[in-house]
């Protein structure tokens, strides 16, 4: 694990000349991707993302075949022209046949990636000498980019960015409701086109460092991971470009450092397990936060019953009286076991004093809380009786659990809406502070 | 009615979905300053023709106009509400972010709010009552909140002639009532509203003026006169036997509707 790290720091050092190229061609490259991703995302276009990714890979080929040389900018071009098709082919398949969009999809990606492979193929036994490295595009390596290329990657990246600021407005009108971007007289036509454009762009130029077949990870998982974080686009879509960023950055020091390692499944396994973490941890759904709400509940639920048990003793008895745990095990029928959990939540509260060979008695604010969730529980009871229409016998139960959930304005509401009254449907007292 | 006075004209408004008539030579003027509803039975091209006359959809044959003009020319004075169920609320935005559409109506794509614009988005939240709202996400409301932020994103367009896709759909009392007493102040405003509805019920105590369709028109007037026996039949009792097998004759053999 510490050869790890430390190799991951001489990577971030910058102590080879080359790895400063990698550093800054996967920054780039999976920054802008998790920018145009967010709307890939938020337009339900994930799977469109899949058949672009896919369906660069033939541009790639055929444009090696025409150049015949590796010119990353003929790459590219090649790339984006048959991703561009691709997408085209699915939406026009779509619209215009009985087939589909799920089909049309599988159609259009299974059969460029096909010829694509098909293409690949033949180039490798085609014996020319610079066709090496071409299968590199399948999974992606950053390390065989050069200064050139990073250049050539940070000046569309640039283009990309300040575009998409200027539309940002109208891809978010045309991610919510079309119609209405429509019918307010947004160019919607012409926003889909540039979006989409600059998505096949951003493929066309990631499958460098990714590969043509995790690409579309990268496009959709670091906004699906920011999404657990917040509800606001613009922090949606900078927390999806910071994922991205690092996820890039951090998986082709892994690939890098591991010489021979393809690039992209390292990266989609760092931004998979954001995603992962964000699922568990994240701010709006989180899984942890739930599980920290019922633990906050539980204890809530077990503090207000068991100052609850003091109620009916601080009416009889005088109120210095200590009360030991057996005691007040049985006056309220309660197991020993969770009364003693519910009198250490009570104590470190300064709900009540005392201790295990003393006894245990409430102070003053004690006697204050067991009164108010006595005084819930039977407003609430009587409330339920009165616009439930249920019998008096009927209403504990319901009220034993809602008492706990009442805030300070909602027991104000029911007083005024019971008009203050004195008595539960049982006939008891409802005990207020100050009458 | 002369076209000059009319808030909505359609000619001969044909709009084709999958080579079947989706509506078919609906032809009608409407009133400027009414609550005017659109009524027919599900599938009757009651959405279709307002998104035709609001160019969501391009009609395929015939036109329409608004305020006797085409409509890029009013835009600005047209406001359209979708249907509720059309967009996906899971989507990250808060009801403020919502209602500022609207104003993108006025500032486009690239204009910044002004105060003004602010101004006029917590006016109209406060017409639907959910000023108390601003700041919750639209995920968060229930199905009358998010008909109250549709409707306020529309009055934030200050337009002068309203259409709106079922506003009354799953909605609760109270939303319903709130609803349909903004569409009267905004009449008195004199505004004029167009309301797709399907609520036999209410129609005649919330709509001066009814449109009556089934993939046809069958009759388009004051809600007094067109409210009766022989319409009502017409619309809701089945389909014209003839023409519904034309339609499905030019969906079968592929014949075009119009050559020249």
């Amino acid at each position: 694990m510490m050869n790890f790290l430390k190799e991951i720091l001489s990577f971030l050092s910058f102590s080879e000349p080359n790895v400063k190229v990698v550093f800054w061609g996967s920054l780039v490259l999976c920054g802008i991707s998790g920018l145009v991703g967010t709307f890939t995302l938020l337009r339900k276009r994930s799977l469109i993302g899949d058949v672009i990714s896919h369906s660069v890979l033939p541009g790639i080929a055929l444009a090696f075949i025409l150049g015949k040389q590796k010119n990353l900018i003929y790459l590219i071009i090649g790339a984006t022209i048959t991703g561009w098709i691709s997408t085209y082919l699915v939406d026009y398949i779509t619209r215009n046949s009985k087939i589909k969009n799920d089909t049309a999809i599988a159609l259009i990606l299974s059969v460029f990636f096909g010829t694509g492979v098909l293409l690949l193929t033949h180039i490798q036994h085609s014996g020319n000498a610079s066709q090496s490295g071409l299968d590199q595009f399948i999974f992606g390596r950053a390390s065989a980019m050069n200064m050139t290329d990073v250049w050539l990657f940070a000046g569309a990246g640039i283009i990309i960015i300040i575009s998409t600021a200027i539309l940002f407005r109208g891809y978010t009108l045309i991610s919510f409701d079309e119609g209405y971007a429509r019918a307010i007289g947004f160019p919607v036509e012409w926003l889909k086109l540039i979006l989409s454009i600059t998505t096949v762009i951003t493929v066309a130029m990631g499958v460098q460092a990714v590969g043509v077949v995790l690409m579309s990870a990268l496009l959709i998982t670091p906004s699906a991971a920011a999404r657990f974080w917040t509800n606001n686009i613009r922090v949606l879509t900078i927390l999806a470009v910071v994922f991205s960023a690092f996820s890039g950055v951090f998986g082709s020091a892994i690939s890098y450092t591991y010489q021979g390692m393809p690039t992209g499944p390292w990266i989609v396994v760092v931004v998979s397990l954001i995603a992962f973490i964000s699922a568990l941890t994240g701010s709006k759904t989180g899984l942890l936060k739930s599980l920290l709400l019922r633990r906050s509940n539980n204890r809530k639920i077990l503090k207000e019953n068991t100052i609850k048990i003091f109620y009916p003793l601080s009416l009889q008895g005088t109120p210095e009286k200590y009360y030991s745990l057996e005691e007040l095990s049985v006056a309220s029928d309660t197991p020993v076991k969770i009364l003693s959990k519910g009198l250490s939540v009570l104590k470190n509260d300064h709900l009540i004093e005392g201790n295990s060979s003393l006894g245990f008695r409430v102070t003053a604010e004690g006697r204050r809380e067991s009164r108010a969730i006595v005084r819930k529980h039977r407003l609430w009871e009587l409330y339920i009786s009165r616009f439930m229409n249920l019998q008096p016998d009927h209403v504990h139960d319901d009220a034993e659990g809602i008492e706990h959930v009442i805030t300070p304005e909602i027991e104000k509401e029911l007083e005024e809406e019971l008009n203050f009254p004195l008595l539960d449907p049982h006939e008891k007292e409802i005990p207020y502070d100050q009458l | 009615m002369e076209a000059q006075d009319s808030s909505i004209e359609t000619h001969d408004l044909t709009v084709i979905y999958n080579k079947k008539p989706a509506i078919w030579n609906i032809d009608f003027l409407l009133p400027k300053g009414k609550i005017i509803g659109i009524m027919g039975p599900n599938g009757s091209g009651k959405s279709t023709l307002l998104k035709a006359i609001m160019g969501i959809t391009e009609p395929n044959i015939g036109y329409s106009k608004i305020f006797n003009k085409p409509l890029d020319e009013v835009r600005d004075r047209v406001s359209y509400v979708p249907q509720r169920q059309s967009v996906d609320w899971d989507f990250p935005a808060s009801v403020y972010d919502v209602v500022a559409m609207g104003r993108f109506a006025k500032l486009g794509l690239l204009k910044r709010l002004t105060e003004e614009d602010k101004h006029i988005i917590k006016d109209s939240l406060e017409k639907v009552k959910m000023a108390p709202f601003a700041n919750r996400q639209i995920s968060q409301l229930s199905g009358g909140q998010q008909q109250r932020v549709f409707l306020a994103r529309a009055i934030a367009q200050r337009a002068d002639l309203y259409l709106m896709d079922e506003p009354f759909v799953g909605v609760d009392a109270s939303t319903e009532e709130a609803i349909i007493n903004l569409l009267k102040s905004l009449r008195d405003e004199g505004k004029t509203l167009v309301v797709v509805h399907h609520d036999l019920h209410t129609a005649q105590h919330y709509f001066e003026w009814l449109v009556m369709m089934n993939t046809r028109l069958v009759a388009s007037g004051p809600a007094e006169e067109v409210f009766n026996e022989q319409v009502l039949t017409d619309t809701y009792g089945g389909t014209l036997t003839t023409l519904s097998k034309v339609a499905n004759l030019l969906q079968e053999k592929s014949f075009p509707m119009r050559h020249k």
